[in-house]
């Protein structure tokens, strides 16, 4: 060990001759660690011959040399390893950057702080730290010592620096140093954040140094304390809001401890208020905007609990319909961890943020991005919780389960019913207690509160939605009123209709009953697209947003138990014509899907009449469309025939089908009242025509239906959905390659003979038959023959050519030499021709 | 030679012409030797495969580069090593050399005709004259620089020589025999004239003896070879030959393009019509064919040589004819046959109007005649050409791109179960890129599909499909096809893409009338007659051909013309897609939605275009009456 420290400072004499430094030296030992074992000893003493030179070494330059590093090291705190080595000038003297400046530095700022005191030095110095005092004593020693040192050296650098590059050096030292501040205010940064993060109650104080820098003139580093500030936040801000002290309190005694800790929180709080002022001031200007954007939400999503939430919220709420792509993106990721992580906050922050938000879109007039009201989705309404007061009503609110098991027994008696209603009373019962007992054991704020702020947001969100709703509907009187002629692209004007319509599908359990009936009105109006008539104006709402009506207000009305006596009649009628009116590319199937699935599917019994329509019309519909529509429309034409045993006449070739029902004889296909279609007299021709589809799975189905006849009364229900049939048909989910089909039939053998090639009447002008012109192909032959003659000849006459030339040439220096050789010796020529 | 000295070689080069002949002849067997004949094949077995393999699991792969292009990669490098065998010399019985008289007639004023190149040829000749006469005059009067020209000449001759010397390539040596030769060959080269010609006709055309047969391939060869820079010199010096004029050199053309292929099959006693491999095959081992077997391949060689040589289409539909009179002397040699493939699938592409044809013949031939061993190679390089060529598809170009898309389909036609194992592979590709399509949508992937290469590739396969339909193995092909089609179709709604559009429909009403299959397009004509095209300039706009674009520039849009085309080619589909269906039973509902949308249609439409509307719609009321 003794050995390896004595050879390295031996190499470093060597090197210090040669003044060259290796760029990377192996840590540095001090010398005084190095410990010199006996048996290292032992082996000098053996071998005195060998490390003779040792003794010989000039031990004071050496130890002075390394002293002198090590100062260095330690005062220029943040200075780059890279920075630490020698710069080569460019006469070759070698210098070392941060020597010459550093100590200067530090003594200027050591003097600087002698004489201005406590902050003096803040605004003339940024990069310069706040040292303690015994530090900053400890530092001008130094830096004193070290600047006499670098004194000397200077003076002689300075003296070989006496040319004209100078100037130059001046220059890049000013870039570099520049490149030095940002290093060291990076460094700085670091040191800073990893003391607050390893001691925040001791070093609570630099935060208000990683503030200051925050409100330096480099954006970079501006961003970098940000971020720092966000980083250090995060991790100490306790888990409680922090209450400052009352005068009151303030006046009390208290035990050291407490005051600690009350100046510990308290200057916690003044910074973070400063950070945040600072946040929503750089907020505004776009180049700082991702990154302020950024500190928020991570702010608000991790301390929601913490002070100064009210403005965080609203800064975000503010962005939530940015056009900018990332900020919206981050603002709506944000509120969406609020909805969901409720424990955080105990709820306020949702009701709050929900507030925010209808103001915001009552601000806009409904014209905001529809990720701003798509956040609405990841709310949780705890059902039990609004309306405990009157526990009968609890029936009509069904959790997902409840209704999903209603949808399926829909086509089932009424005594069933009974039998279910008893059993869902049971399981809200037993649910209800476990959730008591859970309350209990858990410290979630008080019921009435969570109550309290639960019908709050549910206002809010409904006031939103019913203001869209308004709104769009507003926008269609307006417009039909104006012009009746369509405006291409009208569907955005309303952009927050479709995340709309989609939430009070969701929440549709959650309306109040009193508003119902204006929900039902506003939608039956939205769904015809306009109020007088059909045409153009149907254009104001485009097809999926008037299906999704359908479906909502088919969902509110099943939410609901069919409570209200609402005629659902002309909300098929709009489905009915809707079919028709759908365009692939344009309208989202899965819409339509899932109305078919809402309105047809699920629904109880039908009318006769109208269902036979709706069968007709879906046969017809999977004749012109696609084939995921196609499969879509089959497995709800199969639903209904299913359910309607008697519609199964439409299976049957009878003359007039099953006219024997139907008021009207003769089926009129451009009716546009399915009631008033007359799709009884009718026959599913269609199936015929389907089941020769270029699609097995269509091809197949259409058979399968045509194969259900009227006598059996098979009970089965088919699994599939419309939406599932349309998801699995849709191109881009469909791998075209069928795996099935990939295994090649070779047992299929068949070629063709030579003579069948009975597609020859393809070739323009075939054959051998073809009289050859045969003097004309003499005259082509000869004229291929003279081109090819000629270029031959030209080649090679240009060859000799330039022979020729070349001799010519070779004459004139032939007499340029003779005339020299005339000059000199005439030998040489002889020479010369011989090599 | 790579141990002898530098002045050995050098005098081995002069000297020995018939050493080097020889070795060169040797070096040319070895390579020839492993030459990759099976192992092509094994390739070409495995690039199928693995390209299955990628098309079964390519659900999560990352398919950036996939291109049309790249499938069936196989190697052409084969072709290369044939190249070097390209010594078609034969040894000639000198008792029936006839002795050319001296006819000499100067070429140059042989033929009037003022080409361009004939007068530059004159002026340098002056200009040549000139200066040599001033060099003559120097050297007379300076006789110590002609000797120092001499030695100057000979010095640059050495350092070329050692230039050239320092790669032991063969190439080199010829070149420098070339240069060194040159003036040497025309002096040593016989002259074939025409009364030389003439006799051998006359001998082996009348008399049946073959012994003027050799003179006479030779001299096609010289014929064949005439004018090419690199190889000529070596090739006349090796024949000895130089054609005298036009004449001569058309008369030895035409005699052995007419007569070669009936004189071998009589020689070998093969009858005309008679196109079977074995026959040759069997053959193989007699003795007359081991006599006329370097003769035959010195003409096939040399035709093929010519093949490459000459542009007229004229010239080059004759001779491949001719060549494929007698293309079962092919099945003796496979690298000629490849070669004869590669220029036949080259011309087919490239050639137009009767050189396709021809050329494509011959590709058909050699398909059904080596079947076993060349169909799938005919039908990778001429798919692999196809690809090429579709690229870019001009107006006067369609009616080749459709020509070489039915014959391609012809070829196809001869075996459909190997045919269609290579459809699978090609419209995997197809399906793989516009998956891509559809679920990145980004530009690239985009651009690739909407190209010409990507619809004339699904254009063919729909062509090959629909006329092997009644094959039951194609049943999943006419799967896959119909929905790489239906999403195409998807991908591309807009108004600037009515041709894509357009198309697609076509191919489906194709596909459908052809196989029976209902294939539902009536949505897809009728988007056609909605788009939104705004404000109508009411301009008869610049007119445009829709069935030379695939996307439409911006500006056609709002012309009168684009609305017309729109309409009119939407009727014109759906009558098609009706037609088929007239008679089925369930034509009423068929017809109900589009006749509602239609009628929607005719009360906005304007008004010149109503009655067209208008007529469709009593046509097909008139229909559902009936039925």
């Amino acid at each position: 060990m003794g050995m390896m420290g004595k050879e390295r400072g031996m190499g470093k004499k060597k090197k210090r001759q040669k003044i060259i430094l290796p760029p990377e030296l192996p840590p540095e030992i001090p010398e005084d660690e190095v410990e010199v074992s006996d048996e290292d000893l032992q082996f000098f003493d053996e071998n005195r011959d060998y490390a003779g030179f040792v003794s010989t070494l000039d031990t004071h330059s050496i130890t002075r040399r390394r002293q002198a590093e090590k100062q260095k090291e330690e005062s220029a705190l943040q200075v780059d390893p890279v920075d630490a080595l020698p710069v080569k000038t460019l006469d070759g003297e070698l210098y070392y950057r941060t020597a010459p400046k550093k100590p200067k530095d530090s003594e200027n700022a050591a003097d600087k702080n002698e004489a201005d005191g406590e902050d003096g030095n803040e605004g003339v110095d940024k990069s310069i730290v706040k040292l303690t005092k015994a530090e900053r004593r400890a530092k001008l020693k130094k830096s004193k010592k070290e600047a006499k040192k670098q004194g000397k050296e200077l003076d002689k650098t300075e003296d070989v620096q006496q040319t004209p590059q100078a100037a130059v050096l001046a220059e890049v030292k000013e870039d570099l140093t520049a490149e030095e501040t940002f290093e060291s205010k990076k460094r700085k940064l670091a040191e800073l954040g990893m003391a607050l993060l390893a001691d925040p109650e001791a070093n609570i104080k630099t935060l208000k140094e990683m503030l200051q820098i925050s409100k330096d003139d480099d954006q970079a580093i501006v961003k970098l304390a940000l971020l720092s500030l966000l980083a250090v936040f995060k991790d100490i801000i306790p888990g409680y809001r922090i209450r400052l002290p009352t005068e009151k309190e303030l006046e009390m005694t208290v035990s050291k401890e407490v005051k600690k800790k009350r100046y510990y929180e308290s200057t916690l709080l003044s910074t973070y208020k400063a950070y945040l002022q600072k946040l929503m001031a750089l907020e505004r200007q776009a180049s700082f905007q991702h990154v302020v954007v950024r500190c928020i939400c991570t702010l608000l999503d991790a301390v929601p609990h913490f002070n100064f939430r009210e403005s965080l919220l609203a800064a975000v709420i503010k962005n939530i319909s940015s056009s900018d792509d990332v900020v919206r993106k981050l603002c709506c990721a944000t509120v969406k961890s609020l909805f969901t992580d409720d424990g955080k906050h105990g709820g306020e922050a949702t009701v709050e943020a929900v507030q925010l938000i209808a103001d915001h879109v009552k601000a806009h007039d409904c014209q905001l991005h529809p990720d701003s009201i798509e956040v609405f989705m990841y709310l949780t309404f705890d059902e039990d919780l609004g309306r405990p007061e009157n526990p009968n009503e609890d029936n009509k609110v069904k959790n997902k389960k409840n209704k999903k098991r209603k949808n399926h027994g829909e086509s089932g008696e009424l005594q069933e019913r009974d039998r279910k209603k008893n059993r869902q009373e049971l399981v809200t019962k037993m649910r209800e207690e476990v959730n008591a007992d859970f309350r209990a054991a858990s410290f979630a704020p008080d019921v009435k509160e969570r109550r309290r702020m639960q019908s709050e947001a549910l206002s809010a969100v409904f006031e939103t939605y019913f203001r869209i709703l308004k709104h769009s509907m507003r926008k269609i009187s307006v417009r039909s009123e104006e012009n009746g002629s369509s405006l291409p692209g009208a569907s955005g004007n309303h952009p927050l209709l479709v995340p709309c319509l989609i939430g009070l599908g969701k929440f549709s359990h959650l309306i109040d009953l009193d508003f119902m009936g204006d929900l039902m009105n506003c939608l039956r109006k939205l769904a015809c697209g306009s109020s007088n008539s059909d045409g153009s104006c149907n254009k104001l709402l485009t097809v999926s947003e008037r299906l999704r009506c359908c479906i909502v207000a088919f969902k509110v009305m099943r939410n609901n138990l069919e409570a209200l006596n609402v005629d659902l009649q002309e909300f098929f009628v709009q489905l009915y014509n809707l079919i028709i009116e759908y365009r692939p590319g344009r309208d989202q199937g899965e819409v339509l899907a899932e109305a078919l699935k809402i309105m047809l599917c699920d629904d109880r019994q039908h009318d006769m009449q109208k269902a036979a329509a709706f069968i007709k019309r879906l046969a017809t519909f999977s004749l012109c469309f696609g084939c995921a529509e196609s499969m879509a429309a089959l497995v709800t034409l199969k639903h209904l025939l299913q359910k309607n045993v008697k519609c199964r006449h439409l299976l049957e070739n009878d003359a007039g089908g099953g006219s024997v029902l139907g008021s009207i004889v003769k089926y009129q296909p451009y009716a546009s009242d399915p009631g008033q279609s007359g799709a009884l007299a009718s026959v599913l021709w269609e199936l015929n025509l389907l089941s020769k589809h270029y699609h097995p799975a269509v091809s197949t189905m259409a058979s399968n239906v045509s194969g259900m006849s009227a006598g059996h009364n098979q009970v089965y229900l088919a699994k599939v959905s419309p939406q599932q049939a349309f998801a699995d048909l849709s191109l881009e989910h469909e791998s075209f390659i069928n795996p099935k089909n990939i295994v090649m039939k070779s047992n299929h053998k068949r070629k063709r003979g030579s003579g069948s090639s009975g597609a020859a009447s393809i070739n323009p002008t075939p054959d051998t038959a073809t009289p050859i012109d045969e003097d004309g192909l003499k005259k082509k032959l000869s004229e291929h023959f003279t081109l090819l003659h000629d270029i031959k000849e030209n080649e090679r006459l240009r060859g000799e050519l330039d022979r020729v030339t070349l001799s010519l040439q070779v004459y004139k220096e032939h007499k340029n030499q003779k005339k020299r050789e005339h000059a000199s010796k005439p030998k040489k020529n002889t020479e010369k021709t011989a090599s | 030679m790579g141990k002898l000295g530098k002045k050995a070689r050098k005098f081995a080069k002069k000297n020995l012409q018939s050493v080097l002949k020889r070795k060169r002849k040797l070096k040319s067997m070895f390579k020839k030797k492993s030459s990759r004949g099976e192992q092509d094949a094994a390739d070409d077995q495995l690039q199928d495969e693995t390209n299955l393999l990628n098309g079964r699991n390519l659900e999560g792969e990352d398919i950036e580069g996939t291109s049309l292009d790249s499938i069936f990669s196989e190697d052409d490098s084969d072709v290369a090593g044939d190249d070097s065998d390209s010594d078609g010399f034969l040894s000639e019985d000198s008792s029936c050399m006839y002795v050319p008289q001296s006819e000499n007639g100067n070429l140059l004023e042989d033929n009037g005709g003022g080409s361009a190149l004939l007068v530059q040829n004159r002026e340098i000749h002056l200009e040549l004259a000139k200066k040599k006469k001033k060099l003559d005059r120097l050297k007379e009067k300076d006789p110590e620089f002609s000797k120092f020209l001499e030695s100057y000449h000979k010095g640059l001759e050495e350092l070329r020589n050692d230039e050239n010397y320092s790669d032991e390539d063969e190439e080199s040596d010829l070149n420098m025999q070339s240069m060194n030769e040159d003036s040497l060959n025309l002096k040593n080269a016989k002259l074939l004239t025409n009364s030389a010609i003439d006799s051998w006709c006359k001998i082996v055309g009348e008399q049946h003896n073959i012994s003027a047969l050799p003179s006479l391939l030779n001299g096609y060869r010289a014929a064949c070879h005439y004018g090419t820079s690199s190889t000529s010199a070596v090739d006349a010096a090796a024949s000895s030959y130089s054609i005298q004029n036009s004449e001569t050199f058309c008369n030895i053309l035409m005699f052995m393009l007419r007569e070669a292929d009936n004189i071998f099959r009589g020689l070998l006693g093969i009858s005309c019509s008679s196109c079977r491999k074995e026959t040759i095959l069997d053959l193989k081992n007699t003795a007359k064919w081991k006599s006329l077997k370097p003769m035959v391949k010195s003409y096939l060689r040399s035709t093929l040589f010519l093949l490459n040589q000459v542009t007229d289409s004229e010239i080059l539909a004759f001779s491949l004819t001719r060549l494929r009179a007698s293309i079962i002397f092919f099945s003796a040699f496979p690298s000629l046959l490849r070669r004869l493939i590669k220029i036949a699938v080259h011309l087919w592409a490239t050639g137009g109007g009767t050189v396709s044809s021809c050329a494509f013949l011959i590709i058909q031939d050699v398909a059904l005649i080596f079947s076993s061993d060349c169909f799938d190679t005919c039908l990778i390089k001429t798919y692999k050409a196809f690809i090429a060529h579709s690229k870019f598809v001009k107006p006067g170009f369609y009616k080749h791109i459709q020509f070489l898309r039915n014959s391609f389909v012809e070829l196809c036609s001869l075996d459909v179960e190997k045919s269609s194992k290579k459809a699978l592979v090609s419209m995997q590709q197809l399906a793989k890129i516009l998956q891509q399509g559809l679920r990145t949508r980004k530009k690239e992937a985009i651009e690739k599909i909407c190209s010409w290469q990507y619809t004339n590739c699904i254009d063919l396969w729909v062509m090959f499909i629909s006329a092997n339909i009644s094959d039951n193995s194609l049943q999943h092909l006419l799967f896959m096809i119909i929905q790489v089609i239906n999403g195409v179709a998807y991908l591309f709604p807009g108004p600037r893409y009515l041709p894509l559009r357009l198309k697609t429909i076509q191919w489906l009403n194709h596909l459908s009338s052809s196989s029976g299959v209902f294939i539902p397009v009536a949505s897809l004509v009728l988007d056609t007659l909605e788009y939104k095209i705004g404000k109508e300039s009411g301009q008869p706009g610049k007119a445009f051909n829709i069935s030379s674009a695939i996307k439409l520039p911006k500006h056609c849009l709002k012309s009168r013309k684009f609305q017309e085309e729109c309409i009119l080619s939407a009727i014109e589909l759906l009558t098609v897609h009706f037609g088929q269906w007239s008679y089925h039973i369930s034509f009423p509902e068929l017809a109900s939605i589009p006749l509602i949308r239609l009628r929607k249609f005719h009360e906005t439409t304007i008004e010149n275009l109503r009655h067209v509307v208008k007529r469709l719609i009593d046509q097909v009321l008139h229909l559902d009456s009936l039925a």
